[in-house]
């Protein structure tokens, strides 16, 4: 054992059937659904009647679903890039002493200590008053920006402050400019950050969904449509596509994280 | 103002702008659409209080208020008590084992919240395997009802929905703790018992403090919890918010809910910011996805 604190065996035993415990109860809900999603019964749960790829063929041909898979996956890559984007210059001028950092710091979380529901309404009641309709595009788009911008900040922050800033003065000295020296030192060192905020800002997007319920007006996105799926009516292609929700979002998290273990 | 702080403020407007835009204005709008009067033809221009007399003379909604405020605080809780133990046992893994099972832990977070909630009602519901179970043992004769649409399904949901929440600071800060203190106080003859009391718990209380606050504000706004797990007697305050907008179409009452819930919001926020710097809170919670 590495650490050395004493331990009785009987109480390493606990701790471990404690551990299963808590990962059974994490993957039960995971297993079981991906288990129902080929289950032949229109009802979802059980008995088991047989194994069918059916509700994954419904899931991929239903214009419906196919078309909310798109807005999710779109919707998810537009308000990435631009929340990234956005984020990334903030992170850089927070490097500096800074007017009213407390302040602004505030306004910052502030997308992320907002209940959600309130974050819905508060633009829903904007966009209302102002007479702009509701669509994936305009204010969705907002919506979902408004909500990855500081995650994909506070993922950039220890980046941007970790490299020597020794690098870029001497990169001045030696006759460089600003744009040069953001080109070359800057931008290659917290490459891999803005990669991984990229991802992050992406699977907080797809998988966004309260605030997209207020804002999206028709076009759904596929949290949405999976909402409408289960509340109007329990479809058996629900664990299907719940299935596949799965796969987007563990994909492009596990891409995310293993960028961001490489970049520190 | 200097040079680097002109800078600085160059590349920060951009965000700013679309926070000051989509965030403060629309938080002002709120206000704002709260203080107007729902008539017959809709809003009305004409400033009132009456949303906000409404909203605290009927005992419906500060009830809701409260109970929701004990959910969090509950919720909170068990996912303190459910952390400390798994916090521990990661801690004392080598490394690589560590770094897998951390993996594991994060695989199904990593799945929105609407799905990973949905998935309960196969397990919980009629057909769900926990009444096919105790079908199969005989305990039961009839699938039972009372597995779903009630408080403890909601706190299951939510437990199970937001513990790496807890887990993950508190996690954070046992693993800092230096392994040569533990050996240094069982020498000195301490218990394990004095030794999690007088060693761990000090020593992880900012990782328990930011969990907390992560935790209480994810669970005081939930929404897809309770509505599909909860059924009537679940619902939380959120819920009653959305039906304003989906269902009475009542956007001034609606935003009368919002503003109170917001204000509840700060004041936790500012009475947690006296045992814990909130930027702590929320930059150590960069790492989250690493």
């Amino acid at each position: 054992m590495r650490v050395a604190l004493k331990q009785s065996p009987l109480q390493a035993t606990l701790l471990w059937a404690y551990a299963g415990l808590i990962y059974l109860f994490l993957y039960a809900p995971v297993i079981t659904i991906t288990l129902l999603s080929f289950n032949d019964s229109r009802v979802v749960g059980l008995p088991f009647k047989g194994f069918t790829l059916q509700w994954f063929v419904v899931v991929f041909t239903r214009p419906e679903l196919v078309t909310a898979l798109a807005n999710s996956l779109v919707l998810g890559i537009v308000s990435a890039t631009i929340g990234a984007a956005l984020a990334t210059l903030l992170a850089l001028a927070f490097r500096r002493p800074f007017p009213a950092n407390g302040l602004v710091f505030y306004l910052i979380i502030a997308p992320i200590v907002l209940p959600g529901v309130v974050a819905g309404v508060i633009l829903f009641v904007f966009f209302g008053l102002l007479k702009i309709p509701l669509s994936l595009w305009t204010t969705a788009l907002v919506a979902h920006v408004t909500w990855v911008l500081p995650f994909s900040f506070l993922s950039l922050y220890p980046v941007v402050h970790r490299f020597d800033r020794s690098l870029e003065e001497a990169a001045g000295d030696l006759g460089a400019t600003r744009a040069v020296v953001f080109r070359r030192i800057v931008l290659p060192l917290i490459r891999p950050g803005i990669i991984a905020a990229w991802l992050f800002a992406f699977s907080l997007s797809f998988d966004e969904f309260i605030r997209t319920l207020f804002l999206t007006g028709y076009e759904r996105t596929l949290p949405v449509q999976f909402w409408y799926m289960i509340v109007e009516s329990l479809s058996p292609e629900a664990p299907a596509m719940a299935v596949v929700i799965i796969v987007v979002s563990v994909v492009t998290s596990l891409a995310g994280a293993l960028v961001s273990r490489r970049s520190t | 103002m200097n040079r680097s702080s002109r800078n600085a403020l160059v590349l920060a407007s951009p965000s700013l702008a679309w926070l000051l835009l989509f965030v403060a204005l629309p938080c002002i709008f709120m206000v704002v659409m709260a203080c107007l009067t729902t008539g017959i033809f809709g809003i009305q221009f004409k400033f009132t209080a009456v949303n906000f007399e409404r909203l605290f003379q009927s005992p419906l909604y500060v009830t809701l208020l409260f109970k929701t405020f004990r959910i969090a605080i509950v919720t909170t809780a068990i996912t303190l008590i459910m952390a400390y133990p798994l916090a521990i046992f990661l801690s004392r893994q080598r490394p690589a084992t560590k770094g897998l099972l951390l993996l594991l832990l994060f695989l199904p977070f990593w799945i929105g919240y609407v799905v990973r909630t949905f998935a309960w009602l196969p397990i919980l519901g009629r057909a769900g395997i926990i009444n096919q179970m105790l079908l199969d043992l005989g305990v039961i004769n009839q699938p039972v009802d009372w597995l779903l649409y009630n408080e403890f399904a909601v706190y299951l949901g939510l437990v199970y929905v937001y513990l790496l929440f807890m887990l993950l600071p508190v996690f954070l800060a046992i693993d800092r703790i230096e392994p040569a203190l533990y050996e240094a106080a069982q020498d000195l003859g301490a218990s394990r018992w004095r030794v999690f009391t007088r060693i761990v718990l000090p020593m992880s209380k900012p990782g328990a403090l930011s969990g907390a606050i992560m935790v209480f504000l994810l669970t005081f706004g939930a929404f897809v919890t309770p509505a599909l797990l909860g059924g009537a007697s679940g619902i939380m305050y959120s819920n009653v918010i959305a039906a304003q907008f989906f269902a009475n179409n009542n956007w001034a009452f609606g935003s009368a809910l919002s503003t109170v819930m917001t204000a509840v919001v700060i004041a936790f926020l500012v009475g947690s910011s006296r045992f814990i710097g909130l930027r702590d809170v929320f930059l150590s919670r960069a790492g989250d996805r690493r």
